[in-house]
């Protein structure tokens, strides 16, 4: 499976590559991080709890940085573990100075799922990555506009109130996990052949689709 | 004695149970104290079990036992070969591979299961799957069957050096000279692709060791609990009378429970060994997409050679053949693949050449049609495209290609399914193809309605195919029939039952024989405790060959009734009948006695009996033919296709059967409908899709579309009646018939349909997707010329 | 899973009071709570239809909703139609025109068509099929099912 695409950053290059850099910034963009160990300079490894609806799964997902040039790009791979399936593969992310105070990200990678993934969840797959990355780097691009430093402890993001210091509140698993529910059922609820039913159940599975592909793409920024 | 029961429209004597959910069925059964088990399965279909560890499974609470290959020690055994392959075909190669109860050192195919948890519920159970940590590093997978064999390609198992599996040939005829002398050569790549069966119910499993009584009981949704008892006592080291298999009432079984030893099958027999402990495994609808056997996949190179008269001089057809992981069940589909593309034509010559190949797959193991679809898939699709080559009618290049009513038993050269063989039995071709021809209006229709309905713009095409089933084989089965203190008739045969309505059905050809209603007389299907002799239900066989043995045994439990009677009532056996659950003599009606009093008297309680005499009215016997009946019939349809949306829809269907003398024609249309509507499903909605990687893409019933009421049509049935030679009924087997020809006629009547777009239909299942590829593929090839 | 709660629910008029946990299926509550198995569970997640029971009279799949959801709701499975010696008159209808084979679909469907029958006296085939088109059978192609409903509904307005 291909993934590819790209963000428009409302910050200067240098300050989207530094949090990008910062696992603990990209944790707090991506609720239910449950630990985030550094393994050597270039590889991380962490596990992330999800749980929606009536299903509830452990990912152990590890990433590897290579080719790094800051602050204009490099290379990640993730291999991404959980009861509900897995994702490997490999992407490259390229940051453009776009001359006017923003920056452009680009990503282009390759991956592949499987399990209960791949099983239930590959039609919809594509829409899926597309939409949690974009709500995932959406949460960043708030962070960076409310000038939120990745300089805050890594702590559960799923008490808003922990943070009022700016107006900035990390998305909870659920609010995370409903965006990105909403983005794919409004793209295949047409392709729904039986009622109402199934929408609910699909719902809760891209869910846990949406969790996986996003914790490894979120990891696969993760660096200092 | 004309029949009362046999050939009525009988409604069925099981349904009150099933209507009302009193039926029985696997998952129902629940005894104290039992346990309930969950698999782990691979996630890759290819991959090296370095480890695993289960240590925090074990300690969550709830859960009993955990479970490894390891675990297992000397009991950890490949399955045994189900089906061996035939003895009797030369040069032939076959490498035999068993499935194994847990993975130890490597995955072969997607969701080979790698661990179980006993627990006492199956939520802890599937909780506990969470805390195992198998450390499974992945292969490159293979699933592409030509790409398999190239050398290079990951092997699913190293020891061989290759994927083949096996390989071999038959011949019949010359068909290299044959075609020398052809006016006409059709050459074509033909592919079937994998489905499943999809019971409405999952497979399940309840084992219950008893320690007490040193006795186990394994409840199963088997079609097959005979030979589940004698493998397990033989695997388990424990005595065959101290294992009772139980198949209650099955929610459909379709082939794919036929398959033995399922894993499950040995690993909970073994665990409830461990544990002395009742324990319950149910399949869950995503498990049967991988745990559960498949069938289908098939790369066909075939070609025909014919005069330019439309006749067959010759076939040829080189086929890989996808086994999946393991081979258990020999080359029983294959085999009928070979016997298939013969049909009912006159082919003097013949070569068929088959390689069966190891693929990261689930076991291919029968699904109703077990390889003969493919085979009338190729034949009548060789023939369609040789009728449009010869700008010839495509029932008229039928019609000068049935083999006549005069040759049978017809005797095909080849070696069939059951080692035998290849002979058809009886048949009569021509009147199927004309009746399905008439009743479908196929004159009127292409002669009038069709031109009317495109000059509207409408897209409709018709089609007409036939086939043979080679149905009933053997080795035997088996049925005691007794008659009870009562008056009622108890009966007890081995193959169990998934729906076919053996319950009424047997029961009718016994109320015959023994003059009794249909009513009072009790069938027992599948549990060793009550008959312990016989196969299984597959292959079309339980009304040829269980019936066949159920009328032995109650003719001779009539002879008993007659001689003991004859005595009883003082009048010789000639001037007695049988009626309403009495003996009689025939112009004295006042002089009788019921069945009931006569039990008991040949049953007495006192006194001295005759030597020789054996108590009871009671009779076992067998039955087993010579070689398989041979059912055929003919197909028709219209549909209409939309090349905007492309969707289908059939418009009208007709199926003409010859399955010889017919027991309940009730039952049987209803078999037939339920075979053209998976036979639909296998044509346009069903096929699982796998990635490079081997991952099943579709594992749920949103993603792999079975047919619902509003995609089949209404099927009218038409009959023929040749009956079998080989058994005293007549009967011919029906179970798989309705499935045969489907691909085949729905790709004729979809390629008359969309006529102008040069659509050339060579693949099966299609779905609307593909057939929007294979459009847009026409129109370029069309403009690019 | 230590939180449970106590549900009342009222199954085929009778009441029962049972403490469950908060994610035990409706499906898995009516079968191993409550011993009432004639419901059937084909695929555990709301396409097959095998599940369907009658809650508060409209049909729906036991697979897809907790034991909690039911709580002071009223519940009619297949138990709570006919008996073996006084079916229904669809059970009836079924059996007289061979509507089902392995019958392991058909608790789901005599329920799905039970609210139907009353919405829709005298069907056409058409309006029938669409009816049972959430339920998936794999033995009778249909056919037969089509032909049951049709007879029930001459029954019952003749």
């Amino acid at each position: 499976m291909k993934l590819q695409g790209e963000y428009l950053f409302d910050g200067p290059r240098e300050r989207v590559w530094e949090m990008l850099r910062d696992p603990n910034a990209l944790a707090r963009a991506l609720p239910g991080t449950q630990s985030l160990e550094k393994l050597s300079e270039n590889e991380y490894q962490g596990q992330m709890h999800v749980r929606i609806g009536p299903v509830a799964g452990l990912f152990a997902g590890r990433v590897t940085i290579s080719n790094e040039v800051p602050p204009e790009s490099c290379t990640l791979a993730v291999d991404g573990k959980g009861s509900p399936g897995f994702a490997t593969g490999s992407g490259d992310v390229v940051l453009t100075d776009q001359g006017d105070g923003t920056t452009r990200l680009q990503y282009e990678g390759e991956f592949q799922v499987g399990g209960k993934l791949a099983a239930v969840g590959q039609r919809m797959v594509d829409t899926v990555s597309k939409s949690i990355i974009r709500q995932g780097l959406e949460s960043l691009n708030e962070a960076l506009r409310e000038g939120v430093t990745g300089a805050a402890e890594l702590e559960p993001a799923a008490e808003p109130e922990a943070q009022p210091s700016t107006g900035y509140r990390p998305p909870t698993e659920t609010r995370f996990a409903a965006a990105v529910a909403k983005d794919v059922v409004k793209d295949y609820a047409g392709d729904l052949m039986a009622p109402e039913h199934r929408a609910v159940w699909l719902t809760g599975l891209v869910a846990i689709l949406a969790m996986l592909v996003g914790y490894a793409l979120g990891r696969n920024a993760g660096h200092d | 004695m004309s029949p009362k029961y046999v050939g009525q429209r009988i409604s069925r004597t099981e349904d009150p149970r099933l209507l009302t959910g009193q039926a029985l069925f696997v998952d129902d059964v629940n005894i104290p104290g039992m346990l309930h088990a969950a698999f782990l399965r691979s996630d890759y279909a290819h991959a090296r079990l370095n480890s695993i560890d289960v240590s925090a499974a074990r300690s969550r609470p709830g859960v009993i036992a955990v479970y490894t290959a390891q675990d297992m020690g000397d009991a950890w055994q490949h399955g045994p070969p189900l089906v061996i392959p035939p003895p009797t075909i030369q040069n032939m190669v076959f490498h035999t591979r068993t499935q194994v109860p847990l993975v130890k050192d490597k995955v072969r195919l997607i969701g080979e299961p790698l661990a179980v948890v006993i627990a006492e519920s199956r939520y802890i159970a599937e909780d506990a799957l969470e805390d195992i940590i198998a450390d499974l590093q992945p292969l490159e997978a293979v699933g592409d069957l030509e790409r398999a064999l190239r050398p290079g390609a990951p092997l699913v198992h190293e020891e061989l050096g290759s994927n083949l599996a096996a390989h071999f040939f038959q011949e019949k005829g010359n068909y290299k000279s044959a075609r020398q002398q052809a006016d006409l050569v059709i050459q074509k790549r033909i592919l079937i692709d994998r489905g499943i069966a999809a019971a409405m119910e999952n497979r399940g499993i309840v084992a219950h060791w008893d320690p007490k009584s040193q006795r186990l009981t394994l409840w199963d949704t088997t079609q097959s609990p005979i030979p589940i008892r004698n493998g397990l006592a033989g695997m388990f080291g424990l005595a065959e009378h101290q294992v009772r298999v139980i198949a209650p009432f099955v929610g459909g079984g379709f082939g794919p429970k036929i398959m033995m030893f399922y894993a499950e099958e040995m690993v909970l027999t073994w665990a409830t060994l461990q544990i002395g402990r009742p324990i319950k495994w149910i399949e869950d609808r995503r498990e049967n997409f991988y745990a559960t056997t498949q069938e289908r996949g098939q790369v066909h190179d075939a070609e025909m050679a014919l005069t330019s008269d439309g006749r067959i001089l010759g076939v040829r057809d080189s086929f890989l053949h996808d086994t999946g992981a393991y081979d258990p069940y020999g080359l029983t589909i294959p085999l009928n693949t070979q016997c298939h593309v013969l049909g009912p034509y006159d082919v003097p010559n013949y070569y068929a050449e088959t390689t069966v190949v190891f693929t990261n797959r689930m076991i291919a193991t029968p699904v109703r049609g077990a390889g003969r679809p493919q085979g009338v898939f190729v034949v009548e699709r060789l023939l369609d495209l040789a009728a449009r080559k010869l700008d010839m009618d495509r029932v008229e290049i039928r019609k000068r290609n049935l083999l006549p009513p005069d040759v049978f038993p017809y005797n095909n050269q080849i070696i069939d399914q059951a080692f035998a063989p290849l002979v058809l039995d009886s048949g009569n071709y021509l009147p199927l193809l004309e009746q399905a021809a008439t009743r479908i209006g196929y004159q009127p229709f292409i002669r009038e309605e069709q031109p009317r309905l495109r000059a509207e713009g409408k897209h409709v095409g018709i089609g007409v195919v036939m086939f043979i089933e080679t149905t009933g084989v053997g080795p035997y089965e088996g049925a005691r029939v007794t008659v009870e203190a009562s008056g009622r008739i108890s009966v007890a045969t081995g193959v169990g039952t998934q729906g076919q309505g053996h319950f009424t059905s047997f029961a009718q050809i016994v109320a015959d024989q023994l003059g009794v209603n249909i009513r009072d007389v009790e069938l027992v299907t599948g549990d060793t405790a009550e008959f312990h002799w016989g196969t299984g239900t597959f292959a079309s066989r339980g009304a040829v060959v269980a019936a066949n043995a159920i009328h032995a045994a109650a003719r001779a439990v009539r002879g008993k009734i007659l001689r003991l009677a004859s005595k009883v009532l003082e009048a010789p056996e000639e001037e007695l009948e049988l009626a309403d659950g009495q003996v009689r003599v025939a112009d004295m009606p006042e002089k009788s006695i019921s069945l009931g009093k006569l039990a008991v008297l040949a049953n007495p309680l006192r006194g001295a009996v005759q030597p020789g005499t054996e108590p009871g009215l009671e009779a076992t016997d067998y039955f087993g033919p010579q070689y398989g009946a041979t059912a055929a019939g003919a197909h028709a349809m219209i549909l209409e296709v939309d090349p905007e949306t492309m969707m289908v829809e059939i418009k009208r269907y007709v199926a003409v059967e010859d399955c010889g003398t017919v027991l309940n024609p009730l039952i049987l249309d209803g078999q037939v409908h339920g075979g053209v509507a998976l036979g639909i499903g296998n044509s346009y909605y069903e096929k699982l899709v796998f990635d490079d990687n081997g991952q099943l893409l579709n594992a749920s019933l949103a993603d792999y579309l079975i047919a619902a009421a509003t995609e089949v049509p209404r099927i009218e049935v038409g009959h023929g009646y040749t009956l079998s030679p080989l058994n005293p009924l007549g009967t011919k087997g029906a179970g798989e018939a309705g499935t045969l020809p489907v691909p085949a006629l729905f790709a004729q009547a979809l390629e008359d349909a969309l006529a102008d777009h040069r659509l050339e239909v060579v693949e099966m299942p299609l779905s609307p997707n593909r057939l929007f590829e294979l459009l847009q593929a026409a129109q370029e090839s069309a403009s690019g010329r | 899973m230590d939180d449970r709660h106590r549900v009342t629910v009222t199954v085929n008029g009778a009441q029962f009071q049972q403490t469950v946990e908060p994610r035990l299926l409706l499906s898995d509550f009516l079968r191993h709570d409550l011993g009432l198995t004639g419901t059937h569970v084909g695929c555990e997640h709301g396409v097959c239809g095998a599940c369907t029971v009658l809650f508060d009279g409209q049909p729906v799949r036991s697979c897809l909703m907790f034991a909690v959801q039911a709580d002071g709701h009223e519940i009619t499975t297949v138990e709570g139609l006919g008996t073996m010696d006084q079916l229904h008159p669809l059970q009836e209808a079924f059996r007289d025109a061979h509507g089902l084979q392995c019958g392991f679909c058909t608790p789901g469907i005599l329920l799905t068509l039970i609210p139907f029958l009353e919405d829709n006296p005298n069907p056409s085939e058409l309006e029938i099929r669409e009816a049972i088109s959430g339920n998936l059978c794999r033995c009778t192609g249909y056919q037969h099912i089509v032909d049951a409903v049709q007879l029930a509904a001459q029954r019952t307005s003749a």
